[in-house]
């Protein structure tokens, strides 16, 4: 049952990131198309800042931080998992992975948060 | 001697990623899925990591920025874009096999049985075809602006 469960959060989360990273690309990467902007104008430090200023932004960067990463170390988990590892490697793994992702997590949280509150103009 | 099974041993472990045995297609498919899934994930930390620079000043932000405008980063950067593309379509095609749609209409199971991989066919390669068409669209906007 628990493994039922997190394999439909991995499955759940591929929309969430679709959507979510569908409008990171929008706002970096199709700048031009989207807000009239270049790419450059978008990733400049100022706008950057201006645009993490916003709960919204806020919002998307942890909801995608969060699908992500799950997503990605759920996959790579099941890739671990299948190769030829004792009992005890096994567990080595979910705890690794599970300990990895907790601190990238709190890394892209933390500068999402720090973001959040920068001053605007550095 | 010791007659205890290891754990898991009925497993191919990495051989098992490169033997196609009859599903040729579709397991080199799966190849790519997870080597994209790897490649996505390995950007996906170093992304976080290189976008938390931005706490060292505007000035490391421009120098990293400017890095990243050079041509062989235009390069990786649409190498990942490739891998974007090869595992959301794939991903695309997973789920609809796994959902069972495009099976066609249940058949008597007369020999030589037919195997929902063939069934699912032309469904992957149309997939892969637009998959090919939005890298192709990919390259336009990224190389010649």
């Amino acid at each position: 049952m628990r493994e039922t469960r997190l394999w439909s959060l991995h499955i759940l989360a591929i929309p969430i990131i679709a959507v979510l990273l569908g409008m990171h690309f929008a706002i970096m990467h199709y700048a031009p198309v989207f807000y009239g902007m270049s790419v450059e104008e978008a990733r400049a430090f100022d706008t950057m800042i201006e645009r993490g200023k916003s709960v919204a932004q806020f919002v998307i960067y942890i909801l995608l931080l969060i699908a992500g990463l799950y997503h990605g170390l759920y996959g790579l988990r099941g890739i671990l998992r299948e190769l030829p590892l004792t009992p005890a490697l096994v567990k080595v793994v979910d705890i690794g992975i599970l300990i990895f992702g907790l601190l990238i997590f709190a890394l892209g949280a933390y500068v999402t948060w720090w973001t959040f509150n920068a001053p605007l103009g550095g | 001697m010791n007659n205890k099974p290891s754990a898991y041993n009925n497993r191919l472990g990495l051989k098992g990623w490169m033997y196609a045995g009859r599903y040729s297609f579709e397991r080199y498919l799966y190849l790519g899925h997870r080597l994209s899934g790897l490649g996505l994930l390995a950007y996906m930390v170093l992304h976080i990591v290189e976008t938390a620079n931005r706490i060292r000043g505007e000035e490391a932000w421009a120098e990293l920025m400017a890095l990243f405008a050079s041509p062989p980063f235009r390069v990786i950067e649409y190498l990942l874009f490739v891998m974007a593309v090869f595992h959301a379509m794939n991903g695309v095609r997973l789920i609809l096999v796994e959902l069972g749609f495009f099976l066609g209409k249940p058949k008597e199971p007369v020999y030589p049985y037919s195997t929902s991989v063939l069934r699912h066919r032309s469904l992957t390669y149309i997939i892969m075809v637009l998959a090919g068409l939005l890298m192709l669209l990919g390259s336009s906007s990224m190389f010649f602006k």
